[in-house]
């Protein structure tokens, strides 16, 4: 009795789907959901310290400003990366019709997107104008962006007085922003609409790759939220230091998971194994590379140079170069997140057809 | 749910002349240079004089499980009741193309305006034809034979309720099925000993290529019968 492999063919003979398949704008989605997760998060957790635990300092305000504006910017940039992927956009648009099957993880993702989308820009607004807002900038704020804008159409001191006027309590507020923060953590979706796809061993981790997605993505978004707000506030305070270590430990734990996920991925069978070899060899494995590095860069800028900052034990020489090193590093773990998902897409390959004689 | 129809195939009868595919096409009103329905895969391996070539011929297999009805966002994808077979709403397909990734055959196809449109088991004529038409007769009570069957020089593809194919089917395949081999979507006539033999050079040859494939193969999909081969993930 004799049992053997014979006349393998990768069922889809390419690596990479043609482009009416999956394109670009997919990672770009895939990516862009979770990072608005990330910012929110950053600005709800700068929000709730400011509200309920009595913080008063600079930063505070302008982590929320920013963070919800990158989540709002992110979100938008999630929606319009998605739809531009569809055939029938129209449909997509009328989701609340056309998307019936919640089983399936785009509808689900369509919503957690959307909900999130509408809590980050109530968020941010209530967070920019109002009689608040007004008094935190130069003269009646007007110096802050996006409340510029507003400011240059002539409608700054009404807005402000319509946002004061139907700005809900402080216990409805909490409400709001908790249920934000659900919402910025259920972007983990975006790891299971790859996960559930039993063709794909690489995606096929039901464990690791919505892990993966979520640490890797709200690391970024929290990342950018402070690499943005270090880049007008360049001392790096005790909380920019804490924000600093929390994403620091996030791309460890990045780090980590993809280690694992790694070592799945090239003891796997025949498809797994073609995947790991597209990552390996080639172009791709510059991106692995990439991926690697602004996770490794960001652990050890964050954690080291954060933990000091957050202790007030930054030595003056290294506080003048830290912001610098904190917002490039930081930078650089945006970037590796955008490629990871990248290659996550490039490296996918289905299972062959297999014959066993 | 009514008795679930499917299709059969024997690698021993495909000659790999393509007829099912571009009867395929003719029935469907296909142009040449769109993504066929039903594809025949020429597998190949080995060198000159250590040639072998299997045809395999494939299209959707309107699963029992159905995995591109379980991921569609719009329900475009639906799994009848009626007949188990799996068809197309166009007018609610959004054209993302997460069933192309969720289907274990690469079934589903997309045309210029970016829907999906795929095998119907030619309940209808065309893209999403099949979609909301009565269940499919046998062609002895006034139904249509699908094309690919119909003119299959060999008789290699087959299409029926399960329990009329399982009847036609070889003993070791209709026990296979019954097994849960390849998710009970298919039913596959395993090799003959002449094919198999013609083989054994191969298997000298890809200890390490089984080793490493053993995931890939489904579960149920080892051989357990000696000498009998199958084909398809799943």
């Amino acid at each position: 009795m004799t049992s053997s492999l014979i006349a393998l063919e990768t069922f889809v003979g390419f690596r990479w789907l043609p482009a009416d398949y999956w394109d670009l704008s997919i990672p770009v989605y895939l990516y862009l959901a979770v990072v608005a997760g990330g910012a929110y998060l950053a600005g709800a957790s700068a929000w709730f310290r400011r509200t309920l635990g009595g913080g008063g300092g600079r930063l505070e305000p302008e982590l929320i400003r920013w963070g919800f504006l990158i989540a709002v910017v992110s979100a938008a940039g999630a929606g319009l990366a998605v739809m531009s992927h569809l055939a029938v956009v129209y449909r997509a648009l009328l989701f609340p019709i056309y998307l019936t099957n919640f089983s399936s993880w785009i509808t689900i993702g369509t919503w957690i997107l959307v909900i999130l989308s509408v809590i980050a820009t109530l968020c941010l607004v209530l967070a920019l104008f109002g009689e608040d807002a007004a008094d935190a900038g130069d003269g009646d704020g007007r110096s802050l962006w996006p409340r510029a804008v507003v400011a240059k159409v002539g409608v700054l001191p009404t807005v402000d007085r319509l946002v004061d006027r139907v700005r809900p309590p402080t216990g409805a507020l909490v409400a709001l922003h908790a249920v934000g923060v659900l919402f910025a953590v259920a972007t983990i979706y975006t790891g299971f609409e790859l996960a559930i796809v039993e063709t794909v061993p690489l995606w096929n981790e039901p464990v690791i790759v919505p892990a993966l997605f979520l640490t890797s993505g709200v690391a970024a978004g929290v990342g950018l939220t402070l690499a943005v707000t270090l880049l007008f506030e360049r001392e790096i305070g005790r909380l920019a230091g804490g924000y600093a270590v929390a994403v620091g430990v996030l791309s460890g734990v990045s780090l980590l998971i993809a280690g694992i996920g790694w070592g799945e991925v090239a003891a796997g069978g025949m498809a797994a194994t073609a995947s790991y070899s597209a990552l390996t060899e080639g172009t791709l494995a510059i991106g692995v590379l990439v991926v690697a590095l602004g996770l490794a860069v960001a652990l050890v800028v964050g954690v080291v140079l954060g933990a000091a900052a957050a202790l007030g034990r930054l030595p003056e020489p290294v506080e003048r170069v830290g912001g610098p090193l904190l917002i490039g590093s930081f930078g650089l773990l945006t970037v590796s997140g955008l490629v990871m998902r990248i290659l996550f897409l490039l490296a996918a390959e289905q299972h062959p057809v297999v014959v066993v004689a | 749910m009514s008795e679930q129809w499917m299709f059969y195939f024997d690698p021993n009868r495909c000659i790999g002349c393509h007829a099912c595919s571009i009867a395929c096409n003719q029935r469907h009103d296909r142009d040449a240079d769109e993504d066929d329905w039903r594809t025949v895969t020429h597998l190949e391996r080995g060198e000159y004089p250590d040639f072998q070539e299997l045809p395999v011929s494939m299209s959707c297999m309107h699963c029992h499980d159905a995995p591109c009805e379980q991921v569609c966002p719009p329900d475009a994808i639906v799994k009848r009741e009626e007949d188990g077979l799996v068809t197309v709403n166009r007018d609610r397909c959004i054209g993302c193309h997460y069933c192309a990734w969720a289907c274990p055959y690469g079934a589903p196809t997309y045309d210029d305006e970016g829907l999906m449109s795929k095998c119907n088991m030619c309940l209808g004529e065309g893209p999403g034809s099949g979609h909301g038409k009565p269940p499919k007769q046998k062609p002895e009570d006034g139904g249509l034979k699908p094309s690919c069957v119909d003119n299959c020089v060999g008789e290699a593809i087959k299409a029926g309720p399960v329990s009329e194919v399982m009847a036609e089917a070889s003993e070791t395949a209709a026990r296979r099925f019954e097994n849960g081999a390849y998710n009970s979507r298919v039913i596959v006539e395993p090799m003959d000993e002449d094919s198999a033999a013609g083989m054994d050079d191969v298997a000298d040859a890809s200890i390490d290529a089984n080793d490493e494939g053993a995931a890939a193969v489904p579960a149920g999909g080892s051989d357990a019968d000696g000498g009998a081969s199958d084909w398809l993930n799943g």
